[in-house]
C-alpha cells in the first residue's frame, strides 16, 4: 500500500480521524490551559471548598470546573492528573513494545525449547487477572509512579510478545528470510531489518489500543489508592475522592471521569481505525 | 480426544505451580519479618529466633514453599490478620456472592452482545453497525469506576429508583453492578462476534451454502456462527474467570460483600495471607476455566485438537 492510499483510507475513516481529532484536542488543552489558569493543583483553600462549576463566566480567573472538597481548583487537577496519565501511557507502551517485540522476535525465530520457555511464562502472566496482579504487587512494591509503570509493563507486554511471535513464524517461512538466510546473514540481522519491518502493522495497532488499556489500568489503581498518591492529582484518585460526594457535589467526581473517557476513546477509536485501514481486506 | 485433555491439564498444573510461587514469593518479598510482627515491641533476638524457628522461617525457601503447598492441599490457607480468623473461611463465606454477581453479569452480557455482533458483522457498514461499534467502543472506553459513579448519580440520586450499595434490596441491587459490569464485558464480545462473523462471512463455504439456497438468516445464525464461536467462548470463559476473582473496583463502590472486597481490605490492612490466598485463587480460577473454555472449544470445532 503506498503512502497516497495509505493517507486517503486514514481520512475517509470516520473512527481513524474522530480518534486523532479528540487526541490531539485533549493534548493541546493539557499542555496550553494550566498555563492561562491562576491555580495550583496541590494548593489547599479552605475558602473556597466545594465550590459548584463557575464555567466561563469569570473567563479562566474563576474556578471553571469547580472546587472540592479541599477547595482545590478541579480543571487545574484534571490536567495536570491528565499530563501524568499521559506520560505514564506512553512510557508503558513504549517499553512493553521493546520488551514484546524482541521477546516475540525470539520465540518466533528461534522456536524450540525458547519458543516455550517464553510461551509458558506469558501464560502464567496471562494466568492472574492484571488488575489483581496489579494490586499484589503495588501492595507489595508500595505507592508510587516508578512502581506504577513496572506493575503496568510487567503485566502488559504478553499481548505484544504473543502477537508478534505468531507473525514471525510466518514471516519466517516467507521468501525474503529464506534469501537472506541463503546469503548467509546472521540471525540478528534477519530479525531486526529483514523480519521486523513486515510484523510492524499488528504492534502499531495494538500499541494504540495498548495506551489507552495502560491509562485505564493506572487510574484503576490510583482509585484504589495504589497508584498516584494523593496530594498528587490523577483521574483515578479524583473519581475516587469524588464518589462519596455524589450527592451534594457531583462535579467532583464527574470532571475527571470525562476526561478520562474521552483519552481513552481516541485511543480506542485510532486504534479501532488503524485496524481497519491497514488492513487490505477490509476494503 | 483423550490425549488432548490429558496435555492440556499437563499444562493447566504447570502455570498453577509457578502462580503459586508467584503468590509464595511476593509475600516473602513484601517486607517485614513475620516474626517480628507476632512478637511486638521490645522481643529480644531469642524470642524472635524462637518465633522464626516455630513457623519454620529459619529453613530454606524451597523447604518454606513445600510445607505452604502442604497447607494449602489440606485447605490450611493461613489466618487472615485483619479478620482474625482463618482465610479458608472467609473465602467460603464470600465466594457465593462474587459468584452471583458473575454469572448473572455474564448471562447477561452474552444475551445481549451475541446477537449484536452477529447482526452487525452481517450487515457491516449500516446504521446498526455503527451503533453497535460505537456502543462496544464506549463501554471500552469507560472505566468501570466511571460508569459504576455516573449509574449511581443518574439512577440512585437523581432517579432515585435503584439501591446504590449492598446486596439486601434483592434483585434490584443487581442492576447497577450488573450494568456496569455487563457493558464492559458486552462490549467486547460484541466486538469479537461481529470481527469473527466478519471474517466468516468471507469464506468459500458460506458462498456455498448462500449457492445452495438456504435462507440467509439461517447462514449466518447457523453456519457463519458456528465457526465463529470459539473465540467468543474463550473470551466469555476468560471474562467469567476474571469476575469469579473478584470484580474489585465494583465491589468496592457497590459494598458488594464478594472476593474483590475482601481484597480491597486485605490490601489495605497489610493482610498478607488473604492476599496470597486471593492471589492463588484467582490464578486457580481462570486456569480451570480456561482448561473448561478448551475443552468445550474442541468439541465445538474439532480442528483445534490437531494443533
Amino acid at each position: 500500500m503506498n503512502r497516497k492510499t495509505l493517507l486517503k483510507r486514514m481520512v475517509h475513516n470516520p473512527f481513524f480521524m474522530s480518534g486523532i481529532i479528540i487526541m490531539v484536542i485533549l493534548l493541546l488543552i493539557l499542555w496550553i490551559v494550566p498555563n492561562l489558569i491562576p491555580y495550583d493543583a496541590t494548593t489547599n483553600s479552605l475558602l473556597e471548598m466545594n465550590k459548584a462549576p463557575e464555567w466561563f463566566s469569570r473567563g479562566f480567573e474563576g474556578h471553571v470546573l469547580g472546587t472540592d472538597s479541599l477547595g482545590r481548583d478541579i480543571l487545574a487537577r484534571v490536567l495536570i492528573g491528565g499530563r501524568t496519565s499521559m506520560k505514564i501511557g506512553l512510557i508503558v507502551v513504549f517499553i512493553e513494545i521493546v520488551i514484546g517485540t524482541t521477546m516475540g522476535l525470539l520465540a518466533g525465530y528461534f522456536g524450540g525449547i525458547v519458543d516455550t520457555v517464553i510461551m509458558r511464562l506469558c501464560d502464567i502472566i496471562l494466568a492472574i487477572p492484571n488488575l489483581i496482579l496489579g494490586i499484589a504487587i503495588m501492595a507489595v512494591l508500595g505507592p508510587s509512579i516508578i512502581n506504577l509503570i513496572i506493575v503496568l509493563c510487567f503485566t502488559g507486554w504478553v499481548q505484544f510478545c504473543k502477537l508478534t511471535r505468531n507473525n514471525v513464524i510466518i514471516a519466517k517461512e516467507m521468501e525474503y528470510s529464506k534469501a537472506s538466510k541463503a546469503i548467509g546473514a546472521s540471525d540478528t540481522h534477519i530479525m531486526f531489518t529483514q523480519i521486523l519491518p513486515n510484523v510492524t502493522t499488528d504492534i502499531i495497532i495494538i500499541a494504540s489500543e495498548k495506551f489507552g488499556q495502560a491509562i485505564l489500568l493506572e487510574s484503576a489503581l490510583s482509585f484504589l489508592n495504589l497508584g498516584i498518591a494523593a496530594p498528587a492529582p490523577s483521574w483515578g484518585n479524583m473519581i475516587s475522592d469524588g464518589k462519596s460526594f455524589l450527592m451534594v457535589y457531583p462535579w467532583i467526581a464527574m470532571s475527571a471521569g470525562f476526561a478520562l473517557m474521552f483519552c481513552v476513546l481516541a485511543s480506542n477509536f485510532i486504534g479501532d481505525g488503524l485496524r481497519d485501514v491497514l488492513d487490505p481486506k477490509r476494503y | 480426544m483423550v490425549k488432548y485433555i490429558f496435555k492440556r491439564l499437563g499444562q493447566t498444573v504447570i502455570v498453577l505451580f509457578f502462580v503459586s510461587v508467584i503468590a509464595f514469593l511476593l509475600i516473602r518479598l513484601a517486607g517485614g519479618n513475620p516474626a517480628l510482627l507476632l512478637a511486638g515491641d521490645g522481643a529480644t533476638d531469642a524470642e524472635i529466633a524462637e518465633i522464626e524457628r516455630s513457623l519454620g522461617l529459619d529453613q530454606p525457601l524451597v523447604v518454606q514453599y513445600f510445607k505452604y503447598i502442604g497447607n494449602i492441599l489440606r485447605g490450611d490457607l493461613g489466618r487472615s490478620t485483619s479478620y482474625g480468623m482463618p482465610v479458608a473461611n472467609l473465602i467460603l463465606s464470600r465466594f457465593p456472592n462474587t459468584l452471583k454477581l458473575a454469572s448473572v453479569t455474564v448471562l447477561f452480557g452474552c444475551i445481549l452482545a451475541i446477537p449484536l455482533g452477529i447482526i452487525a458483522g452481517s450487515h457491516q457498514g449500516t446504521v446498526i453497525d455503527f451503533f453497535a461499534t460505537l456502543f462496544a467502543l464506549l463501554g471500552q472506553s469507560m472505566a468501570n469506576m466511571w460508569k459504576a459513579v455516573v449509574f449511581i448519580y443518574i439512577f440512585s440520586v437523581w432517579l432515585g429508583w435503584l439501591p446504590s450499595i449492598g446486596m439486601e434490596g434483592g434483585i434490584k441491587s443487581y442492576v447497577l453492578p450488573v450494568m456496569t459490569l455487563g457493558w464492559q464485558m458486552s462490549a467486547q464480545v460484541t466486538r469479537i462476534s461481529r470481527s469473527g462473523m466478519i471474517d466468516t462471512l468471507h469464506e468459500d463455504f458460506i458462498t456455498a451454502t448462500y449457492a445452495k439456497g438456504i435462507h440467509p438468516l439461517v447462514v449466518r445464525w447457523k453456519y457463519a456462527f458456528k465457526n465463529a464461536v470459539c473465540p467468543v467462548i474463550t473470551l466469555v470463559g476468560m471474562r467469567f474467570g476474571t469476575m469469579l476473582a473478584g470484580t474489585i473496583i465494583v465491589e468496592a463502590i457497590f459494598s458488594w460483600p464478594g472476593l474483590g472486597q475482601l481484597l480491597n481490605t486485605a490490601v489495605n490492612q497489610r493482610d498478607y495471607a488473604l492476599v496470597q490466598a486471593l492471589l492463588l485463587l484467582s490464578g486457580a480460577m481462570f486456569a480451570i476455566i480456561n482448561f473448561a473454555v478448551d475443552i468445550i472449544n474442541s468439541l465445538v470445532d474439532p480442528r483445534i485438537k490437531l494443533r
